[in-house]
């Protein structure tokens, strides 16, 4: 928090000095110094409780003796703190031996044993000799839900799972229950546990009382190998520690020490639970070519010279142009950069892109004007100290959960007022509530955020002439704020003038301000207006405003970033620069060992799926993506691949666009392979194998280093190491983040080009009379791309796909609980059960896109933004 | 739980909770126990579709609420019966027998502490004490405070009570 500087305070730790920040509790100050101090109840994400009165430590102040616990106890000026005095462990010992009176002291079977605070404390204050008589607790454990057990024998009741519940996830879904000798923690009447399966009560629990029951790990998780890397579903970038044990991936954690990776040791459900996709018989075994539909097994030798071979003959027939690449936002920077290499070096080809790219190109653009307007961005592990946080267009915790994290952190230790902004009235919990909360109607996204840049100039809530001043087309902009009046933002998104200007005031108060943007933006067919409309906000917020702005763009996958800065797009090679930059092209050239690069041609992977229908594109490389399922209107895809004449499909399962390759090579999964992924807010983080790559799969690097060579032109590389090292020249941002900490790239090179981004004005479209209600969809909470349904751990917590509805249109049209609906759009129909659901407005249908066998992208008429459908009960 | 809940839900007039709810100074987690004292007052314990709109209104999780039920003896979710049998087994009370007419009751009406008959006549609850060890055994049955039970005798006084 930049608004607030909190002084130093010198203080002593056993006669040493030190200093910590005002108010620094006691306990954090000794172990930032190095100090052991019993404790069980106490975690630095957490408000301090102080339920287990093992932490006492004696402090001196003018000379007068206290004795105070230190996870309560803030450090003051001039303070002697001595830890450990014989006082003290007498006290802190009793607490110690009651708890192990009742304690099933079951150690060799305990997930817990040898990382337990319990057995730790007991060995530091030397409690080895009971002096009380065991009484044992025997009840049985609890599996009433599919992933967490409760085995309350070991419980202690410090609280840290209620709290976690309730401080870090706002789920609340966890309480402590009667009193006294039987008070213990659970659910309400001992229901099964019904949440958001985050199972961050599983990392903090101190003593194995609740345990993953994905996993069939028990016991002495102390001797699994332990590898930390960074998670492969949303582009939030946790870092999740892998537990191996014989070569076998058992287990996914949280690593809660200090300043690993962004996440806190934070993780959701699909971070935590969604290892079942590694050792899994469904994986592809071989590699498989097409026989008229049947898959047969054939070699790696093979397959590789098939593939440039057919690349050759293409090239030589059609021309460069006519082979085309479909890089992943779900590999590594290492293997994106290399597909892109493999393209614009040995084939010759520009036709390279991304499903992200391909779809929201502007996206990249978004995040370019925003460094040409001085817009950095702060690294995303500031976020909980941001004053300000507006929440746009994203149901958290579904859609970044571990984002929600941060923002409920921040309101608890920073203050963060929240901003929640969305189409549904979704829950978003913590402890502050949400300050201010904008339901307004689906598609007014764009109407909602200019209104709120009128307001900022109109209102001079910020310093307008030094916003002319600076930014040079600001007149041109004010002139197209004017349609967005009061009345045409009510009619449009619902919302008052009031709430605007409450939220405009909020935002323009002298803060750091964290703006996150949702996906669902992308889909309104504004997403271009909206995010300009966001960008120009920020603008104003920046120059004219006091504080910082850090607004970042929309990414869904873990590496959608990254494929973007690794240039694997038509327009941009490496590093955003245009593919028509001819110094980045000679240096290009040079660190590639090519004759020279000629890239200038037609630009058909903008139009990648059209551009096979119409016979431009003759070969087509999809590297670990699923367009059948993911692109935004099925039928062109399915027609693409009907029309193409080679098709090679790499991935992990046999997707439903692997189904229509010629040809297909299995790959490795994330614990599998090396490398760095980007986050959606620029971090850099590595990849590391935790198991050998499983079976005949191969990694993709290793796929597209043997395919270079098969074409007649190896890559001097070999590893993705190597890789790296060439990144750093090719991309000068990554030139300091590599190898991969868990840094923020920062742009470098940008020249400074303030300007608004203006868009013209245009009515919402009136949904078609017959069609009259709009479809909303996007990832489910416990899914995420096309892998996890491969998962068991995540089938079962969310097994079936539900449409929700509000309970107006329910009524309208006899609908209740439980129902099949029949959705139709003038291009498609499909058939879902459906549940009523109040924080959906009326008007709107919300499918889940995470299920095979409900393709919701076929409803998509052909048409950029909104699918208009009709709702019936399915016969 | 899921049959109970449907039973309640088909008989229940959530109203008057409503009409609690919006008397309160503040819809806020202080004012939860004595809102929930009042909605007891009305139903005699806590009904389910009752406790929804406590959930909703006061904006807490059904697991902090009935976290705080479940810490007060006193709060019922369960319909009690007609009497609820208030029964000390404070030390003094205890050593004059209290042990036995638990087993009484057991005997004859099948419940032990926290139960309800089948017929729903009787709740047992146990106290721990009922400030009146002078004439232990004690108990308070419905609204009758009962001093010197003689064990022995104990159902036929409970036989006085009828539906």
């Amino acid at each position: 928090m930049s608004v607030t500087v909190r002084e130093t305070i010198n203080f002593t730790i056993d006669g040493k000095p030190a200093s910590a920040p005002e108010g620094t509790i006691i306990l954090e100050a000794t172990q930032k110094y190095g100090f052991e101090v019993t404790n069980l109840c106490y975690n630095r994400k957490l408000k301090p409780f102080a339920a287990c009165r093992t932490c006492m430590v004696e402090v001196r102040e003018n000379g007068k003796k206290e004795l105070v616990y230190s996870c309560t106890h803030p450090v003051s000026e001039g303070m002697e703190i001595i830890i450990h005095t014989e006082e003290t462990d007498r006290y802190n010992s009793a607490n110690i031996e009651m708890l192990l009176v009742e304690h099933p002291l079951d150690c060799p079977i305990c997930d817990k044993s040898g990382v337990c605070p319990l057995q730790d404390n007991t060995e530091l204050l030397e409690l080895q000799k009971p002096r009380f008589e065991i009484q044992r607790r025997n009840e049985p454990s609890i599996k009433t839900n599919p992933l967490i057990e409760f085995y309350l024998n070991r419980c202690i009741v410090c609280g840290l799972c209620v709290r976690a519940c309730d401080e870090i996830q706002g789920v609340q879904a966890l309480e402590f229950h009667q009193r006294g000798m039987k008070s213990g923690i659970g659910t309400a009447n001992d229901e099964p546990l019904d949440c958001e399966f985050c199972g961050q009560c599983i990392t903090v629990c101190p003593t194995g009382a609740l345990m993953d029951m994905s996993s069939s790990a028990r016991g002495l998780a102390a001797l699994f190998t332990n590898t930390n890397t960074t998670c492969s579903y949303c582009s939030w970038g946790c870092t999740v520690q892998l537990e191996t044990k014989k070569g076998n991936l058992v287990r996914i954690t949280g690593d809660e020490t200090p300043d690993v990776g962004i996440n806190e040791g934070n993780l959701c459900a699909k971070g935590r639970f969604g290892h079942g996709i590694v050792h899994n018989g469904e994986r592809i075994q071989s590699p498989l070519i097409n026989q008229g539909g049947d898959f047969k097994e054939i070699g790696w030798d093979e397959a590789i010279e098939m593939i440039a071979q057919r690349a050759k003959t293409t090239i030589n027939r059609s021309g460069a142009q006519s082979v085309a690449g479909l890089a992943s936002e779900k590999l590594t920077n290492e293997e994106n950069y290399l597909f892109q290499k493999l393209f614009r070096k040995n084939y010759g080809s520009n036709q390279i892109n991304n499903l992200q790219n391909l779809q929201a190109p502007y996206v990249n653009d978004f995040m370019l004007n925003c460094f040409e307007n001085g817009i950095e961005s702060k690294p995303v592990t500031e976020l909980d100290k941001a004053d300000v946080v507006l929440i746009f267009n994203s149901d958290l915790p579904s859609e970044y959960p571990v984002g929600g994290n941060s923002v409920r952190k921040g309101a608890i230790f920073t203050g963060t007022r929240v901003i929640f902004a969305n189409p549904r009235d979704m829950r978003f919990d913590h402890e502050g509530r949400i300050d201010i909360r904008l339901v307004y109607h689906q598609d007014a996204d764009f109407m909602l955020a200019n209104r709120l840049c009128r307001i900022l100039i109109d209102e001079n809530l910020v310093d307008t002439a030094k916003v002319q001043e600076q930014i040079p087309n600001f007149n041109d902009f004010v002139a197209a704020l004017a349609p967005y009046t009061a009345d045409a933002t009510k009619k449009a998104t619902g919302l008052t003038n009031e709430q605007l200007k409450r939220t405009a005031s909020q935002l323009a108060e002298k803060a750091d301000r964290a703006i996150l943007i949702g996906n669902d933006v992308l889909d309104t067919g504004k997403g271009q207006e909206t995010l300009n409309a966001l960008l120009n906000l920020s603008i104003l917020l920046h120059t004219g405003g006091e504080g910082s702005v850090s607004i970042y763009p929309p990414r869904e996958h873990c590496n959608s970033q990254g494929v973007n800065d690794m240039g694997a797009t038509p327009q941009y090679l490496p590093g955003f620069r245009p593919v028509s930059d001819t110094a980045t092209l000679n240096t290009l050239t040079e660190l590639w060992d090519a004759e020279s690069l000629k890239l200038e041609q037609e630009n058909l992977a903008d139009n990648l799926f059209e551009n096979c229908i119409n016979g431009k594109i003759k070969f087509l490389h999809i590297a670990g993506e699923d367009p059948v399922t993911s692109y935004k209107s099925r039928a062109t895809v399915e027609q693409a691949f009907e029309t193409v004449p080679f098709l090679v499909v790499q991935d992990i399962y046999m997707s439903e666009t692997a189904r229509k390759a010629d040809l297909v090579l299995p790959t490795a999964t994330f614990a599998e392979k090396e490398g760095t992924v980007t986050n959606m807010t620029r971090h850099v983080q590595k990849v590391v194998p935790a198991i050998p790559v499983q079976g005949k799969s191969k990694s993709d690097l290793e796929i597209f280093h043997n395919l270079a060579q098969a074409f007649g032109a190896p890559f001097k590389s070999k590893s993705a190491l190597d890789v790296q090292e060439e990144i750093r020249q090719a991309v000068p941002a990554y030139k300091d983040v590599l190898p991969a900490t868990y840094d923020q790239w920062k742009p470098t090179g940008v020249t400074a080009k303030p300007a608004f981004q203006i868009c013209s004005y245009q009515e919402l479209k009136a949904s078609k009379r017959e069609f009259s209600m709009k479809l909303l969809t996007n990832n489910h909470m416990f899914h995420i791309g096309s892998y996890t349904h491969y998962s068991k751990a995540l089938v079962d917590i969310g097994p079936d796909c539900y449409a929700e509805i509000n309970p107006k249109d329910a009524k309208k049209s006899s609908l209740e609980n439980g129902d099949t609906l029949l959705v139709e759009s003038s291009q498609a129909n499909l058939k879902v059960q459906m549940k009523i659901n109040p924080a959906i407005p009326a008007g709107m249908v919300y499918i889940p896109k995470n299920w095979p066998e409900v393709p919701v992208n076929a409803l998509r008429n052909g048409e950029d933004g909104t699918v208009h459908v009709k709702i019936s009960k399915a016969e | 739980m899921a049959d109970t809940d449907q039973a309640v839900e088909e008989e229940i007039d959530i109203a008057p909770t409503q009409k609690i709810l919006d008397e309160l100074p503040e819809k806020s987690r202080r004012y939860l126990i004595p809102a929930l004292q009042k909605i007891q007052g009305v139903y005699r314990y806590l009904p389910a579709p009752a406790m929804e709109l406590v959930m909703m209104d006061i904006g807490i999780s059904k697991a902090q609420l009935y976290g705080v039920i479940s810490f007060f003896p006193k709060f019922l979710i369960e319909e009690p019966g007609k009497y609820i049998i208030n029964l000390c087994y404070g030390t003094a009370c205890f050593v004059k027998g209290a042990e036995i007419i638990v087993d009484k009751i057991h005997e004859c009406y099948k419940i032990k502490p926290g139960q309800t008959d089948e017929s729903k006549l009787f709740t047992l609850q146990t106290a721990s004490c009922l400030g009146n060890c002078g004439a232990a055994p004690m108990a308070i049955i419905g609204e009758d405070t009962h001093g010197t039970i003689d064990p022995e005798k104990s159902l036929e006084l409970l036989g006085e009570y009828k539906l």
